[in-house]
């Protein structure tokens, strides 16, 4: 029950987190920027169109939007903040293998769609991807308390410390390249070659891409309560809020800062976040005594 | 008609051999031995028994065969459907030995059988040499095993390996050592892992595909569990070293397996790569049941060999429904190059699916059981972390740890390549309306591989529990609570499905409104899709320090270098280690050339070679 809370929680406040976002970045910018409501009535207005898809896809590209919310919704549910069965079941590994699950079928519609947007956008997306998941994997098993198990509520047990600092760091890193944010992504472009992510997902209209912007607010949202999870006291309830806006502005003043990296030069951040989540996780190992 | 019924019928009966002395096995703690054929030097008897470790593997193998059984009652000629009960045969008797000739027997007809297969299209020259090339492979390997046996059974004073077994933990630590590298060798070429993994993508391609299906999914994990024969039976118990060792070349052979199938664009030649990767993973979960159990932590060796018997089996289910799969694809299509297929979900109606399930139990997405098996090595990888050992092991295992995870993210895009591009999307070649695939024989072989892989990733607790019995006997662990395994899948695919059948809902009810793709106003064409090679160009950029790879692009001009008439592009990857190895190849044979000089053919020299060589003898003897 707690559980569904959660989530319904996240679904509803997903959207106005990055409408929150995307106004903060225009202020930054010295533009008045939209309304942070905005996001909802997008939705609203995408939900009330129909669907359009190229002629002869297949129907891997017409379930994989409602696939991709899906999976969206089963990581908005294993979050530990409520006392959840799930959270206790599902570990940091099989929570990355479950974020695979959204991007093959993601990528696989994009393919099938026989547009060379996609197509390409895919194979960025994939190869971002393979280099995201250690980086991923070892920044959330610093930030977990090993001695525990790797289960996602074990989040909440670590003591934050120097290594703790170092797994938020890689983690912060990977936050970046997963929600699609400006050095290594860019979701406000209109210029089909720099798009990553909204390449993907280029051929959706009406309905459709309504469930998948949706799910990747959720997944956005999912994404920045699990940073705050690894900060000092992010489980309690306050404090959550406060690091997730901490966050969310950080990630703005970020974009507005930096320009986007070269593609080749993803790697090397990635590169970054994974060297620093093994020395968080050596840390962790030989008892740090910060 | 009458020779390919008979083999099918064989194999069948192979298969339920198999399945009956795999529950005979699995139920024991101890080796058991059943027959033995008298000889005249107690050296010589061929025993068969029945050992626990050998369960898992049985039970593969009745799961494989009867698929691939009812694969040959269509396709393949009918002299191969014979062969395959043969090969069946003979991979039941390796696992059934239990003396080291009739190990070594059953060894040998394993080799020359499956060399058989692979030579099937024999009037080809590349079908020749790669049959050369495995052949050689496998025997210098057979030659390795043999030694290493031999060794084990002169210490034992006894061929039998209940007492090898019994006189192992006398051994002396060289005799040991010895053993296992000989062991590493011999199995390890014949599993395919990395230095010695080149016969694989030669073999694969040629071979027809029933026979590359048990080939891939059944005799890489015969090879393993040679090995596990060795370092938990004959050889035990090993110093912690062996486990980082193979730990080290299991993490190194996965990703270089991975990354060389994502480059590939030949369909079957990249499942053979992808083999290489996911024997890599099931080595990574032996290495580390062997280095768990000589730090004493025997209830995580137990986790992990059972983890690494999962994946075995799972590898072999899905790995044999891609192998038929990708037969399907060449029967409709004719050739197995991703740069020529594409769009195969029109007409593939029935193959398309079921490649489908397998792509994703091979890639470890949840439900499958490719994801539930490599969930279980990562756990196991994880608990090791904060136990007992050195600096230096918990540095291999979070380089593992790291190494498997990038595995895994690459055999995602890698399966994605293949799926996307060759089922999905528009037909690259204009073909006249492609003919719709009918139910045929093999249609229900594929789908019992696909439930296979379906049913063992839902519920895994059917073959983790037994798996976990052999592992715990194997190991010398008390029986524990396995992890949360049972309600994981459950937990993480609930949201998902509904919400992909949800959209599937909608759209039959709200409809679609069909388009011509975006391509910024110009005309759609095949062309204009993204290919296999252009997919992997990232990855092959990024990873050009192992990949090396090399292009050529040669452009046609008219009237103006601007305006080019053509350009063909062709790029090829020469791969660290493939390199390396023709490197050594090549020194070798110019070493061999300037020996040449010694080999003058005159009597005169060769007079004076003798003389100098007594004399030589007479000094040293002296």
């Amino acid at each position: 029950m707690l559980e569904a809370m959660q989530v319904l929680a996240i679904i509803a406040l997903a959207p106005l987190v990055h409408g929150a976002m995307k106004r903060l970045r225009a202020r930054l910018q010295g533009r008045p920027g939209p309304s942070a409501v905005q996001p909802y009535r997008d939705l609203a207005k995408l939900w009330g169109k129909e669907a359009v898809l190229p002629e002869g896809a297949s129907i891997v590209t017409t379930c994989s939007p409602g696939l991709s919310l899906g999976v969206a919704l089963a990581f908005a549910a294993v979050l530990p903040f409520v006392r959840s069965g799930a959270a206790s079941i599902v570990d940091v590994i099989a929570l990355t293998f479950l974020l695979g699950l959204g991007r093959f079928a993601l990528a696989l519609a994009a393919l099938d769609t026989r547009s060379a947007f996609a197509g390409m956008a895919a194979s960025r997306e994939m190869t971002f991807a393979s280099l995201v998941e250690p980086a991923l994997l070892i920044a959330l098993l610093g930030g977990s308390a090993l001695g525990h198990g790797p289960s996602v509520a074990s989040l909440r047990m670590a003591p934050f410390g120097l290594a703790g600092a170092l797994a938020f760091g890689a983690f912060f890193l990977v936050l970046l390249a997963e929600t699609a944010r400006v050095p290594i992504d860019n979701q406000e472009t209109h210029y089909e070659l720099t798009m990553v992510h909204e390449g993907l997902v280029l051929e959706y209209a009406g309905w459709q891409l309504a469930m998948l912007q949706w799910a990747a607010h959720i997944r956005q949202l999912s994404f920045l309560l699990l940073a705050a999870l690894l900060l000092p006291g992010g489980f309690s309830p306050w404090m959550t809020i406060g690091w997730v806006a901490a966050l969310a502005g950080a990630i703005t003043l970020v974009e507005t800062m930096f320009a986007k990296l070269r593609l080749f030069e993803v790697p090397q951040l990635l590169v970054t976040a994974f060297i620093l989540a093994v020395t968080s996780i050596g840390l962790r190992l030989f008892g740090a005594p910060l | 008609m009458a020779l390919r019924l008979v083999g099918v019928c064989a194999t069948w009966f192979v298969a339920s051999l198999c399945a009956l002395s795999a529950i005979a096995a699995g139920t024991h703690y101890a080796p058991i031995d059943l027959a033995t054929l008298a000889a005249p030097t107690p050296a010589l008897q061929l025993t068969l028994g029945l050992s626990p470790l050998a369960a898992p593997f049985l039970m593969l193998l009745a799961l494989l065969a009867v698929p691939v059984g009812a694969w040959s009652l269509r396709r393949g000629r009918p002299i191969d459907a014979a062969l395959i009960a043969g090969f069946t045969l003979a991979m039941l008797l390796v696992l059934l030995a239990r003396t080291v000739v009739a190990f070594f027997f059953a060894w040998e007809a394993m080799s020359l059988i499956s060399a058989l297969l692979i030579a099937a299209h024999h009037e080809r020259r590349s079908v020749r040499r790669a049959t050369f090339v495995y052949l050689a492979v496998t025997q210098t390997g057979a030659a390795c095993v043999l030694v290493a046996l031999a060794l084990l059974a002169m210490w034992a004073g006894d061929a039998s390996f209940t007492a090898i077994g019994r006189a192992a933990a006398t051994l002396p630590p060289m005799l040991r050592d010895a053993v296992f590298a000989l062991a590493l060798l011999g199995f390890g070429s014949k599993a395919g892992l990395l230095p010695l993994h080149f016969w694989l993508p030669r073999a694969h391609p040629v071979a027809p595909a029933h026979a590359s299906a048990l080939l891939s999914g059944a005799m890489l994990k015969v090879a393993l569990y040679g090995l596990l024969l060795v370092t938990l039976e004959l050889a035990a118990p090993g110093p912690a070293v062996w486990g980082m060792v193979l730990i080290a070349i299991g993490t190194v052979s996965a990703l270089g397996g991975v990354l060389y199938a994502v480059v590939d664009h030949d369909l079957k030649r990249l499942l053979a790569y992808s083999s290489v990767e996911n024997v890599g993973i099931i080595v990574v979960g032996i290495g580390l049941a062997l280095l768990a159990r000589s730090l004493g932590n025997v209830e995580l060796a137990a986790l992990a060999l059972t983890a690494a018997l999962f994946h075995a089996i799972n590898h072999g289910l899905f790995k044999g429904l891609l192998f038929l799969g990708a037969d399907a694809v060449a029967d409709s299509e004719g050739t197995t190059d991703l740069e020529r297929l594409g769009g195969l979900w029109g007409h593939l109606v029935w193959t398309a699916p079921l490649f489908l399930v397998g792509c994703a139990a091979i890639a470890g997405l949840p439900p499958f059981n490719g994801f539930a098996s490599e969930w279980m090595t990562f756990r196991s990888l994880v608990g090791a972390l904060p136990g007992r050992g050195d600096a230096f092991v918990k540095l291999v295992l979070s380089a593992s740890i790291a190494g498997l995870a990038l595995t895994s993210g690459l055999a995602a895009a890698c399966f994605v390549k293949v799926f996307g591009v060759a089922f999905l999307g528009r037909p690259r070649r204009s073909r006249s309306a492609p003919r719709r695939e009918r139910f045929a024989s093999s249609t229900p072989a594929l789908g019992l591989l696909a439930a296979l892989c379906t049913l063992f990733g839902i519920a895994p607790p059917l073959v983790v529990s037994p798996l976990d019995h052999v592992a715990v006997a194997a190991v010398g662990a008390a029986p524990t609570p396995l992890p949360s395994l049972p309600l994981l899948p459950g937990t993480l695919v609930a949201l998902p499905l509904a919400g992909a059948m949800l959209a599937a809902a909608l759209a039959a009810r709200r409809g679609i409104r069909r388009v011509p793709t975006w391509t910024c106003g110009s005309p759609v064409t095949t062309s204009a899709q993204y290919t296999a090679t252009a997919f992997s160009k990232p990855l092959r950029t990024i990873f050009a320090f192992a990949l090396l790879p090399e292009r050529q692009r040669v452009v046609e001009a008219g009237i103006s270098p601007w305006f080019p008439l053509g350009i063909r592009y062709r790029t090829e990857s020469r791969y660290l280690v493939d390199e390396a190895a023709r490197r050594f190849a090549a020194t070798m044979l110019r070493l061999t050339r300037r020996a040449r000089a010694l080999q003058s053919g005159s009597l005169r020299i060769y007079l004076a070679y003798a003389v100098a060589a007594v004399i030589l003898v007479v000094v040293v003897a002296r």
